[in-house]
């Protein structure tokens, strides 16, 4: 592998993780907060907001994991290598 | 390390991470397979002991609730009969009482109708007997009288 | 300098190694095929089978032991099922919904729970099938086929005239969508399940003791969830496919 396009890769990995990372944890907060705020409100329903935000937040979690995707093949399936 | 990974990675010129091939394919038939088989090994049977079961479970509550009507009905029949029978009873108690009643009332009057005879007839008796004894007296007094005349006037004056 | 050293001397003792990209080929005809995705894939279906043949042995009124269980596991797959597609439809796709979540999450745990990389194998390592993107792919593909199957059965050709249904306008986003939803359906499982197992690779590398134990645990909670989501969303897309726009605006 060309040292340039290792160097290229390497740094487009960890920006593919690490900017990929902001807007799903913006949001899983956003979420989070929320469903505490719900729970506090109605402690009754508390079953059901924790079900529900666990399979959002694995939602969101999966555009981090697009991402992480993305830094796999950037590391290990290098299409320009 | 990292470009360890990378050239191990590369020095397999073959595959890689995405490395799509006949894997797939067989990977779908072989899940329709285990499908089919769980299928017929897992869901139907135990599908259907879980379906018999709510059924019979639905059959017995639907039974009991028919018994349990059944016993209502049967214990409003044995109240109702038991009402009858308290009203018969109540019936029975309350002519007897009334014919209780009747014949007290009956000997009752009875009685004051012998009581009422037998004086009627002692104070006839009384009045007859004063009458007799009035008229005994009269005659007495009559011949009283006569023998007074007699022998006062003289027996010519008394004729 | 020491730590490298230190991690060299791990690589060399074979505590810890990360292998990505390597597979234990087999040849059939012409075609190759990942030995080490059929490998586990047999011992996940061996699994399934010898559970529900031990469930479905002895089928008692009042269940007993692993009955029991596998009823539990049962009614939260048709629960599954009939919560995305609807109490009318749900049950001729309870098999293909249940075997995806079952496959998916015995393949997730099994990989997160049994350490297969000491069986060596002549190449690549031993893991959970859903680490292959073959895998993942053939399982999406199989949802987008059994929605279209299930649009197709229950309203013929209509069902891609309800591709227009609100606006013409829609018809190339739902097209597009047909693409994405096979796309994301296997690259969030893969990603999910290979980033669990780098993450705890690559912390088994670093500290191979204890350390990596809470990464494990919240692997196991996100595999388990991701069968969950695998499996809830073909049933919606099924679902989706099946309910008629028509009927909505009656009742």
């Amino acid at each position: 592998m060309e040292p340039l396009v290792a160097a290229a890769s390497v740094i487009a990995a960890a920006l593919a993780v690490g900017l990929g990372a902001i807007g799903p944890g913006i949001g899983q907060g956003n979420a989070a907060g929320q469903a505490v705020e719900g729970i506090a409100r109605q402690p009754e329903a508390e079953g059901k907001i924790r079900a529900t935000l666990l399979l959002s937040l694995a939602f969101m979690e999966a555009l981090t994991i697009y991402g992480l995707v993305v830094a796999l093949v950037l590391l290990f399936a290098n299409p320009f290598a | 390390m990292m470009t360890q990974w990378i050239l191990l990675a590369e020095q397999t010129s073959e595959g890689g991470l995405f490395d799509l091939d006949a894997t797939l394919p067989l990977m779908a038939i072989q899940f329709l397979l285990l499908a089919t088989i769980l299928n017929i090994l897992f869901y139907k049977p135990l599908g259907k002991a879980i379906d018999d079961r709510a059924s019979y479970v639905q059959g017995q509550i639907a039974q009991a609730k028919k018994q349990k009507e059944e016993a209502l009905a049967l214990a409003q029949r044995y109240e109702q009969e038991l009402k009858e029978v308290r009203k018969q009873s109540q019936g029975i108690i309350s002519t007897a009482q009334s014919e209780a009643q009747k014949i007290v009332s009956d000997q009752i009057q009875q009685a004051q109708q012998e009581v009422i005879a037998e004086r009627q007839k002692a104070s006839e008796e009384i009045e007859a007997e004063r009458v007799e004894a009035l008229s005994a007296l009269e005659q007495e007094v009559t011949a009283l009288s006569r023998q007074i005349l007699e022998k006062v006037i003289g027996l010519e004056f008394a004729q | 300098m020491d730590l490298a050293n230190t991690l060299n001397l791990l690589h060399s003792v074979n505590l810890a190694a990360i292998e990505v990209g390597e597979h234990f080929y087999w040849e059939i005809g012409k075609y190759k095929i990942h030995g080490q995705v059929f490998l586990v894939s047999w011992f996940v279906i061996g699994v399934l089978l010898v559970a529900s043949i031990a469930a479905t042995r002895n089928i008692q009124r009042i269940p007993t032991g692993f009955q029991n269980f596998m009823e539990y596991v049962l009614d939260f797959l048709r629960g599954l099922a009939k919560d995305q597609i609807g109490e009318k439809e749900y049950r001729p796709w309870v098999p293909f919904i249940g075997t995806l979540f079952l496959f998916i999450f015995v393949s997730n745990w099994s990989g997160a729970l049994i350490p297969w990389k000491l069986i060596e194998i002549p190449e690549g390592e031993l893991s959970a099938p859903t680490v292959d993107i073959n895998t993942t792919v053939a399982f999406a593909l199989l949802t987008s086929l059994a929605y279209f199957y299930a649009g197709i059965s229950k309203k013929g050709l209509g069902y891609f005239a309800d591709y227009a249904q609100p606006s013409p306008i829609m018809v190339p986003f739902r097209a597009i969508e047909d693409f994405t939803r096979p796309l994301s359906l296997s690259f969030r499982l893969f990603g999910n399940i290979l980033a669990d197992e780098l993450a705890v690779g690559v912390l088994v590398l670093l500290v191979p003791l204890i350390v990596p134990l809470p990464l494990m645990i919240l692997g196991l909670f996100t595999s388990a969830i991701q069968a969950l989501i695998f499996a809830t969303l073909a049933a919606s897309y099924i679902g989706e496919a099946m309910e008629s726009h028509g009927e909505e605006h009656h009742d």
